[in-house]
């Protein structure tokens, strides 16, 4: 039975997947603080499923990117979780879980997630028999993004909290925007990435798994460039 | 009773195992201080993301110390703030999730209380009702503890804490972060009696602290010989300001001990291993014929220790953390204080 969170927007969600059968969600699409609810949700989705903590065989969680904070709450539960329990720790990038709300869609699916002022992490993924990355993830203004995917061509849907908040804008450069139930990030498509991961023997080490947080801090930056004498 | 406790407020992630409250198993820190050296201070961002990578190697460097595996905690302890919130988060986040698989209870622990239990870890054989004398980057103020849960606030300062003035003047001064070190060392050197600073509140007959005016003095004193080209003697500052701290700080906390009756004083925080306030605090409480504790300069600095112990005494009153508990960046040092 494995576990999946996901914390890196403002959705909280957790779910529980077995093989090839998604066995219990819950996903809160209400700006909740992940710090207080995580744990309190993912106790009462094991109570209302049925499932012992010993019968969880593998952790799995968003890693990045997306809220720092947030995804920083996730991984110090999984990570955590997994290492008292013994079990593998799988991470999954949060654009890839998004891109799996739309597996088997034939189509290309464009996971955009909030980097803020006018910025959105990206990346386009295939979805057809398969899925495959197609453009690797970036940080960038949200109009470049849609550029470069009108330039892409092909059906391109797009998902996560950065098809809310830029809605016109792709509808505009008509791309479509997924339904409301594959638009938001959901730990059962974290889960079923992760199981295919799991599978293929692709596990984390929760002693050195950090965030994929794309992006260096702003107090870094700074410094470089106030220090060019300083770059190696 | 054995307990993990977690601590990760500021720049230093720091995991121990205590057992009954004051054997220290293993107290492990991994410190921060010379990443954020370069920036001047901390910087949040940059704390958290060194928290999230060390809490689990700090975590397990703690159990393996204390020759301990997981299942043998009987809970997990976290502090729960004052301090950065995203540094806090990560402790708290990590902890929680440890009570959880672990099933066993959460404890949440106010940094500052855990400064003062750093002195029951020191001295086995304190007990109390003891005076504190607590001094730090972020707080200064006179604490009565009463029993293990009953705290008495006396006074606290009005502006900035003394740590805060210190690290301040360092830096106007051309020291790197943290600056406290180095205008102790300088102190030492120095003339206190060379340059008359204002002493804080000093006059008025209250428990209550201000550090904002003689800070802006000692700043306006080296802004003003740099503009007239006057040579400064850095040594006589930093001497002549560290007296004009710890004279107000030995006289309030020696007040403190007349008006309650109390015969023993302990110090904490980060500024309780400034050499210059030691020797001012065990001059005066010698002459008072007080005890005096102060913890290693190890058990000063931010450490899981401290929250450890301080937990063992929430765990006896039955004083356990909800699931839901979250970080409080602005946790006060007490809910019910009695001014």
């Amino acid at each position: 039975m494995l576990l999946a969170i996901d914390t890196s927007s403002l959705v909280l969600s957790c779910a529980l997947m077995e093989e090839d059968r998604l066995v219990a969600e819950w996903t809160v699409q209400r700006r909740l603080t992940h710090s207080e609810q995580l744990i309190p949700h993912m106790d009462a989705l094991l109570a209302e499923a049925g499932v012992a903590k010993k019968d969880i065989t593998a952790v799995a969680c968003a890693a990045g990117p997306g809220s720092f904070t947030g995804l920083r709450i996730g991984l110090a539960t999984a990570k955590m979780t997994a290492r008292i329990w013994g079990v593998p720790l799988i991470a999954v990038d949060t654009l890839e879980g998004l891109a799996w709300n739309m597996a088997g869609a034939e189509a290309f699916i464009l996971p955009l997630e909030d980097a803020q002022r006018g910025n959105v992490y990206a990346a386009l993924y295939g979805a057809f028999e398969t899925m495959w990355l197609e453009a690797p993830e970036a940080a960038a203004p949200i109009d470049e993004v849609i550029a470069a995917a009108v330039r892409h061509g092909g059906p391109v849907i797009a998902v996560g909290e950065g098809a809310d908040m830029y809605r016109e804008k792709l509808l505009a450069a008509g791309i479509r925007l997924a339904q409301p139930h594959d638009r938001c990030c959901r730990a059962g498509s974290v889960a079923a990435a992760a199981w295919a991961k799991w599978k293929r023997g692709e596990a984390a080490d929760p002693m050195t798994l950090v965030p994929n947080y794309i992006r260096r801090s702003e107090a870094e930056v700074l410094w470089e460039q106030r220090h060019p004498e300083a770059k190696s | 009773m054995k307990i993990l406790a977690f601590e990760s407020s500021c720049d230093e992630t720091s995991c121990a195992v205590i057992e009954d409250g004051r054997r220290i198993l293993s107290d492990v820190i991994s410190s921060q201080v010379p990443i954020h050296k370069k920036f001047g201070g901390v910087v949040p961002e940059i704390a958290s993301r060194h928290h999230i990578e060390d809490v689990l190697p700090v975590a397990e460097e703690a159990l393996a110390e204390a020759g301990c595996a997981w299942g043998d905690m009987d809970a997990i302890a976290v502090t729960q703030g004052p301090g950065l919130v995203g540094a806090l988060l990560v402790g708290v986040a990590a902890a929680k999730a440890a009570a959880w698989a672990l099933g066993v209870p959460l404890i949440a622990v106010n940094h500052m209380e855990g400064h003062i239990f750093a002195n029951l870890l020191q001295y086995p054989d304190l007990e109390p009702p003891f005076l504190a004398l607590v001094v730090s980057g972020g707080h200064t103020m006179l604490v009565v503890v009463r029993d293990y849960n009953t705290f008495e606030l006396l006074g606290q300062t009005r502006d900035d804490a003394a740590g805060e003035a210190f690290d301040k003047i360092a830096r106007v001064m051309g020291y790197p972060y943290p600056g406290g070190p180095h205008i102790d060392r300088l102190a030492k050197e120095g003339d206190a009696d060379a340059i008359h600073f204002p002493m804080a509140m000093a006059k008025e007959h209250n428990f209550d602290f201000s550090f904002s005016g003689l800070k802006s003095a000692v700043i306006n004193y080296l802004h003003t010989a740099e503009m007239k080209k006057q040579p400064v003697v850095k040594e006589d500052v930093a001497a002549s300001f560290q007296r004009a701290v710890v004279d107000v700080l030995v006289a309030k906390a020696m007040a403190a001990i007349d008006k309650t009756g109390l015969r023993t004083i302990v110090l904490a925080g980060g500024v309780a291993a400034n050499s210059g306030l030691r020797t001012a605090l065990s001059a005066a409480c010698e002459a008072r014929g007080v005890r005096l504790c102060r913890p290693d300069p190890i058990l000063c600095t931010d450490n899981g220790a401290m929250i450890g112990c301080r937990a063992y005494y929430m765990a006896q009153a039955g004083d356990f953390a909800p699931m839901t508990l979250n970080a409080d960046p602005r946790l006060p040092f007490l809910a019910d204080q009695v001014r």
